[in-house]
């Protein structure tokens, strides 16, 4: 008897979007393989210049800055995500349990781009940081944080922390409380205790929230094109300065296959990395 | 259980479908108009759709969409087009125009066309409903003692660090450049190296409107290669930003009038465009905007007619505009976007 009567009744729909999808891939794909023609909206035949014109080091350098920034980001999510998410799943108190639940989920309502205008308020020469540091007496003058890594990284760990919070909470809840328990009943401190019991038991959430704030960091594009300013540029702010903007779509298509690659290698890559850590969580 | 699934993949078609078949299905009894959205969008509706449906008894439709979203649209609909009458930027147009989007026009149907200013003859397909420059704006109270009479003073100290220009189009820095190192927009290259030189002058290049508006108001980029009805509604907004015309000139932006090819309401699609045309017309729009009329018969408010990169005379037309050739424009934008990114941006 089939346990999960319910998901041959999706079967359905869920075929229609694979082929949508797995269209709109292939039409992507064509127009990487066509020649543009300026002045027009039509592709001509088929060529792979697109492709050969990518084999230039700015091309080379903007796919190592957006794998960097991908990187700063799942990092700093997760020093700033973890304890978020351990004091989301250890407090008692509801009313503070809800509050930091609503503090850390809140960026997922608000839209990108307007996410990412406050931060050029906040970020800017004259923004809160450095009025707030100018005050203070610890800086003379304005520390350029607009249209640099750290501005675009700061706004990027803002955007991705609620998906970091959310996985590593789901995973530190299923951590059994006795193994800290019992930690400590064998002499162990709280931070001995963390650190040898608690922590590696939540290296699945830890590897699935950097992999998934890797991935989601990867397609960004308000963020790094409004605070990086044209100065820090990603894939995709490539993909729309070349493509889009002025109408070269072939380009713009092999841009977008380019990266798509390069996600999946470097995806591939960091599950290999990360097998012996998947074996330190419970079993 | 299957005819669940059968039932759901069915309802998933449905839905698509029903999101394509709705722009075709109201164009029978409407006048269909496609513009930009935001306040493009208000002002074709309150000052020239207002007064059309008065004069016809024909409501008009607003389809909205960025440039680019509105160009794809239509040439997905080749043939059965989603809207009667298009407004966009003149070197899009040819893009329209270059694909058979684009009806072409019998100005003979357009009384008001005999006063258009001859830089707003477009093509056999579009005409010009009204115009702005890209020019140099700055904040007076940041950036002192740069009058900015000639480009040429972007390349100076006073600017080192502080500029910003449109990211979606360097073609107005691409000519000038050209211009200053004896060439022009068909000889682009020969400013090559004046642009390079440019580089640090650069603090960001803005991505849109809004983008460009905040930059200069925040005092992060104080100079700007900006368009000449945001740097207006920033000074009416209290931020002290003065737009200089320089000696070679600003450079002209012309947004454009064409009907679709395949439209049935060709007839009432030119009754839309000899109502745009009109002086009085012209004139509301010149105020919303602070733009320039494309008709000389216009009577601009003096306080618009006075304001920099404002044209309501001939010889303004012919004397303080940078024209780029419109066909070259389209056809040279992916060139020079991809030199400017790969040389300038990065």
């Amino acid at each position: 008897m089939n346990q999960r009567p319910f998901l041959r009744s999706l079967v359905s729909p869920a075929a229609l979007c694979a082929v949508s999808f797995a269209a709109a891939l292939a039409a992507v794909m064509q127009y990487s393989l066509r020649a543009y023609v300026p002045g027009s909206l039509e592709a001509g035949g088929f060529t792979l210049a697109n492709f050969v014109a990518l084999v230039k080091p700015l091309y080379a350098w903007v796919f190592l800055e957006t794998v960097w920034i991908c990187w700063l980001t799942a990092f700093f999510t997760l020093i700033v995500g973890y304890p978020l998410a351990y004091a989301l799943v250890h407090v008692r108190h509801a009313a503070l349990k809800a509050a930091i639940l609503v503090i850390t989920v809140t960026p997922l309502f608000l839209g990108e781009v307007v996410r990412t205008y406050s931060w050029i308020v906040v970020l800017g020469n004259n923004g809160f940081v450095n009025t707030m540091l100018l005050k203070a007496g610890l800086i003379d003058a304005p520390v350029q944080l607009m249209f640099t890594r750290l501005g675009v990284v700061i706004a990027l760990v803002h955007v991705t922390l609620p998906i970091m919070v959310i996985m590593l909470a789901a995973a530190l809840s299923h951590i059994d409380r006795d193994f800290e328990r019992a930690a400590a009943s064998l002499g162990a401190g709280p931070i001995r205790a963390f650190l040898t019991v608690t922590l590696p038991l939540s290296a699945p959430g830890i590897i699935a929230g950097v992999t998934t704030a890797f991935a989601w960091t990867f397609s960004a594009f308000a963020t790094p094109q409004l605070i990086g300013g044209g100065r820090v540029n990603m894939i995709a702010n490539l993909v729309y300065q070349l493509g889009f903007a002025s109408f070269n779509f072939p380009f713009a298509a092999s841009l977008s296959i380019a990266g798509l690659v390069l996600t999946f290698a470097i995806l591939a890559l960091m599950r290999v990395a990360a097998r012996p850590l998947e074996r330190l969580g419970p079993h | 259980m299957k005819r669940l699934g059968l039932a759901l993949g069915a309802f998933a078609l449905g839905t698509m479908a029903f999101c394509l078949v709705p722009a075709v299905a109201v164009a029978q009894d409407k006048l269909v108009v496609s513009v930009w959205g935001g306040s493009w969008r208000d002002m074709v509706a309150e000052i020239i759709g207002s007064k059309f449906t008065a004069a016809t008894g024909v409501p008009v439709e607003y389809v909205t969409g960025g440039t680019i979203d509105r160009l794809n649209k239509e040439k997905l609909a080749k043939g059965n087009p989603e809207s009667d009458i298009t407004f966009t930027t003149s070197h899009v147009g040819w893009l329209y125009a270059n694909d058979g989007l684009y009806e072409p026009l019998d100005l003979g149907k357009v009384p008001n066309a005999k006063n258009l200013v001859e830089q707003a003859k477009i093509s056999p397909y579009h005409v010009g409903t009204w115009a702005y420059v890209y020019t140099i704006g700055y904040r007076s109270d940041l950036v002192k003692g740069v009058p900015f009479a000639s480009w040429e003073e972007l390349w100076g100290p006073a600017v080192k660090g502080k500029l910003a220009a449109p990211d979606f189009d360097p073609s107005h820095l691409i000519t000038v450049a050209a211009i200053l190192s004896g060439g022009d927009a068909a000889s682009w290259e020969k400013g090559q190296a004046k642009l390079k030189a440019l580089k640090p002058s650069f603090k960001a290049f803005y991505t849109n409107d809004a983008n460009s508006q905040q930059l200069i108001a925040s005092g992060e980029t104080p100079v700007q290669v900006i368009l000449s009805m945001n740097a207006h509604f920033m000074v009416s907004e209290g931020v002290p930003v003065t737009l200089a015309v320089p000696k070679e000139g600003a450079v002209l932006g012309i947004d454009t009038i064409a009907i679709m090819k395949g439209s049935k309401k060709a007839d009432l699609a030119y009754k839309f465009i000899n109502l745009t045309l009109d002086p009085q017309v012209q004139a509301e729009v010149a105020k919303f905007k602070k733009g320039s009329p494309v008709v000389l018969n216009a009577k601009v408010d003096a306080a618009v007619a006075n304001l920099p990169g404002v044209f309501t005379t001939a010889e303004q037309w012919n004397k303080q505009a940078i024209i780029i050739d419109h066909k070259l424009r389209a056809e040279k934008t992916a060139e020079w976007r991809k030199w400017f990114t790969e040389n300038i941006m990065n």
